[in-house]
């Protein structure tokens, strides 16, 4: 075995000595690939057939058509996850983008300081979800934390109990979100700015315009693709949450904070509804895709451009 | 230290020279060995649990319990990856319908004999053996039963509110919370925010207002009786309980508020009495709360039954199943009853056990007495909150609709009813 691949290179056939040469690299990034590939292929197509099957307790064969699906999507906490979804997803995308350029274009004023601050401001990146939605649990909940706090203080009529109000809680998840993940797009953002041409930015101050100016005109325009990133990984986090909302109000007051991820799990391992639950799987697969989708073909048609240009 | 070796040898002869006896026995058959998995890790449900394995072990059995913390369904979970891998435990802890849908997807031990040599049939009450032998068959065993609708009483929160009545009926119930608030008491009720919290005050409280009506409309499920006057009723009781409650409770567990509860910050609590051993096992005395019935309008009490049993699963072991009948030996027998029951605060499975000893409290006592007279009425039905109703999907699909009317209080109650008939509907 070993005298085969030894003996390759000395025959002279370069082209095979070039394969048995490059085979751990071939082996480091293929296998994997293929295997994960296989993983996630597989597991997938098993979700969604047993999407179509009537399982409850176990995996059953069987076929039931869509009856899942229409079962899942008339339930009220279906409904209140996908609406919960649309607020969410926006609200959350939305604020942490601002969040995070804001962050950044302070910290890029080349103050004193900035590595510290930068540290300060990722680290919540570090922390899990579970972690995160704990703490906040507590900060938020209006016996134990801020409110408390401040009453302590003296300010009695003073109210934050989003935690426990029904029509307020998913912002609490909002909040504890962009806490975590803003620092995520002021890093990326700042790579960004960091990159921008120094020339132009000293053009344009040469042609007389102000640092809001510059920022507005100049320097934003091009972190256009740095947006379409993190608004991307933003809503497919969003899309997926499951352990900050879990930590933090358990999808309560009662369900008002459902999210679709809450709802599989609840349906295939607290109420043992296996097809129902793939169904509500499948669901949150599409949802996604819409959002991949057009990223997908957004980046297919800036390829096309550049390389026609 | 060789003169703690010496001790330590002259221990280790003695203790095998006790132990010759069993061993002899041993010879003659495998030694019992038990696989059990349960959601009883911690505190007094733990202590039972290990309680009963000593016994086990006493017995000359190897016992190997792997708890699964949390709620039953998280215990369900890993029963589902052992029963699929094709490797279930011998026995497992399961209740209510969930032993007959689960009994259908892996074989189980017929227990009938065995049953029939401890006479057990006979001193179990007839709903609940139902439940243990779907098609006829004993396949599991219950161990301890609880009522999910007592009523905890703060005595510190009695003397504030000047009252000395235990209240009967849900007007006694309501006119007590009042003199509570009255009385400087700004959270009458005690219960937590969980799920099977928030269903267990819907179904203490339609229980209560007419046991009839319950039967049929949550266990049978009969649509006339889930759209009928008294559920609607029940989900008015409940809205009062709501607005009784600290409003910072979210979902947090009841346990979260016992503190309150016993200085008389908060006054009443409708909970299972499991709350008993739970109260003990933090340290609270007898003395400080009394346990009765929960309210019933006809006076007479209402039982809503939550049992916990034993499954056990078909192996080729000759060792496991040799566990699995010393285990079903020891889960009926009368004193192993009492031990467990003394320590978790439920009441034994066996109608004959006798409660006026020592180990047993006042609030077993009239617990175990309610059973008796609400059997005897046909007042005793199986609980929605704790799975003894329904099957799990069907039971969680009830108590969203539940725990979201206790959360919103711009629900009316006939919103509520609408809901909760809807949603029985579409989950079947």
């Amino acid at each position: 075995m070993t005298g085969t691949g030894a003996a390759a290179p000395r025959t002279g056939w370069p082209a095979i000595s070039g394969v048995v040469r490059r085979l751990p690299e071939y082996m480091t990034i293929w296998v994997p690939l293929l295997l994960s590939a296989a993983h996630l292929v597989s597991f997938s197509l098993w979700t969604i057939w047993i999407s179509f099957t009537p399982s409850t307790l176990v995996p059953v064969s069987g076929w039931v058509g869509l009856r899942n699906y229409t079962a899942v999507m008339a339930s009220r906490n279906w409904k209140i996850a996908f609406d919960n979804l649309l607020l969410f997803g926006s609200a959350f995308v939305l604020l942490s983008l601002v969040t995070g350029l804001i962050l950044a274009i302070l910290l890029d004023q080349r103050i004193r300081g900035e590595n510290v601050l930068r540290s300060i401001f990722l680290y919540p990146l570090a922390v899990s979800f579970v972690v995160t939605g704990t703490v906040w649990s507590w900060l938020l909940n209006p016996g134990l934390g801020i409110q408390k706090l401040v009453h302590d203080l003296g300010w009695t009529s003073f109210r934050f109990d989003w935690l426990v109000d029904r029509d307020m809680a998913i912002w609490t998840i909002v909040i504890a979100a962009i806490w975590q993940s803003s620092g995520f797009a002021m890093a990326l953002f700042l790579a960004g700015l960091r990159s921008v041409d120094a020339d132009i930015i000293k053009a344009a101050q040469i042609d007389g315009a102000g640092p809001i100016r510059t920022y507005w005109r100049v320097i934003l325009p091009t972190l256009w693709p740095i947006t379409i990133t993190v608004v991307v990984v933003q809503l497919q986090f969003a899309i997926s949450a499951f352990d900050l909302v879990r930590a933090l109000t358990n999808g309560g007051p009662g369900i008002a904070t459902q999210l679709p991820a809450l709802v599989v799990y609840d349906l295939m391992f607290q109420r043992s509804q296996l097809g129902r639950g793939a169904a509500a799987a499948v669901l949150m697969l599409l949802i996604l895709l819409v959002v991949l989708l057009p990223y997908a073909a957004w980046r297919y048609v800036q390829r096309r451009r550049a390389t026609h240009a | 230290m060789p003169i703690t070796t010496t001790r330590r040898r002259l221990l280790a002869g003695s203790a095998a020279a006790l132990a010759l006896p069993a061993f002899a026995r041993a010879q003659s058959a495998v030694k019992p060995r038990l696989t059990a998995i349960s959601q009883w890790s911690a505190g007094s449900d733990g202590a039972a649990i290990t309680a009963l394995g000593k016994k086990f072990e006493e017995k000359g059995g190897i016992w190997q319990h792997s708890p699964v913390p949390g709620f039953t369904t998280e215990m369900m979970n890993k029963l589902r990856a052992q029963i699929i891998a094709g490797d279930p435990p011998a026995c497992s802890q399961l209740k209510g319908p969930e032993i007959a849908a689960w009994s259908k997807i892996a074989p189980t031990v017929n227990l009938d004999a065995l049953v029939a040599a401890a006479g057990y049939e006979k001193v179990v009450a007839p709903d609940l053996a139902r439940l243990h032998k779907p098609e006829g068959k004993w396949i599991s065993l219950p161990l301890q039963i609880y009522s999910t609708n007592m009523l905890f009483l703060s005595k510190r929160a009695m003397d504030k509110a000047k009252a000395d009545k235990i209240p009967v009926t849900w007007a006694d119930f309501n006119d007590l919370a009042e003199k509570m608030k009255a009385g400087g008491i700004t959270y009458p009720i005690a219960n937590g925010g969980t799920r099977p919290d928030d269903g267990q005050k819907f179904e203490a409280s339609f229980a209560g207002i007419s046991p009839a009506s319950y039967r049929a409309a949550i266990m049978n499920l009969d649509k006339k009786a889930l759209e009928g006057p008294e559920i609607k009723a029940a989900f008015a009781q409940v809205r009062k309980i709501a607005n009784w409650m600290d409003p910072n409770v979210g979902a947090q567990p009841y346990a979260t508020n016992l503190k309150r509860f016993v200085d008389g910050d908060m006054g009443m609590m409708i909970q299972g009495g499991w709350a008993q051993g739970v109260l003990r096992n933090a340290g609270f005395k007898f003395d400080d709360f009394i346990i009765a019935p929960g309210p019933s309008d006809n006076s007479r009490p209402v039982f809503l039954l939550n049992a916990d049993a034993f499954i056990f699963w078909q192996r080729k072991e000759p060792d496991l199943q040799a566990g699995q009948t010393l285990m079903a030996q020891l889960v009926m027998d009368p004193a192993i009853q009492t031990m467990y029951s003394q320590i978790t605060g439920s009441i034994p499975v066996r109608t004959d056990v006798d409660l006026s000893g020592d180990g047993w409290s006042d609030g077993q006592r009239r617990t175990a007495a309610a059973l008796k007279d609400a059997v005897a009425n046909n007042q005793a039905v199986l609980s929605l909150a704790h799975n003894m109703a329904q099957e799990n999907g069907l039971t969680a699909a009830m108590i969203d609709v539940l725990t979201e009317y206790v959360k919103n209080k711009t629900i009316t109650p006939e919103q509520a009813v609408t809901r909760l008939a809807e949603a029985v509907e579409g989950s079947r």
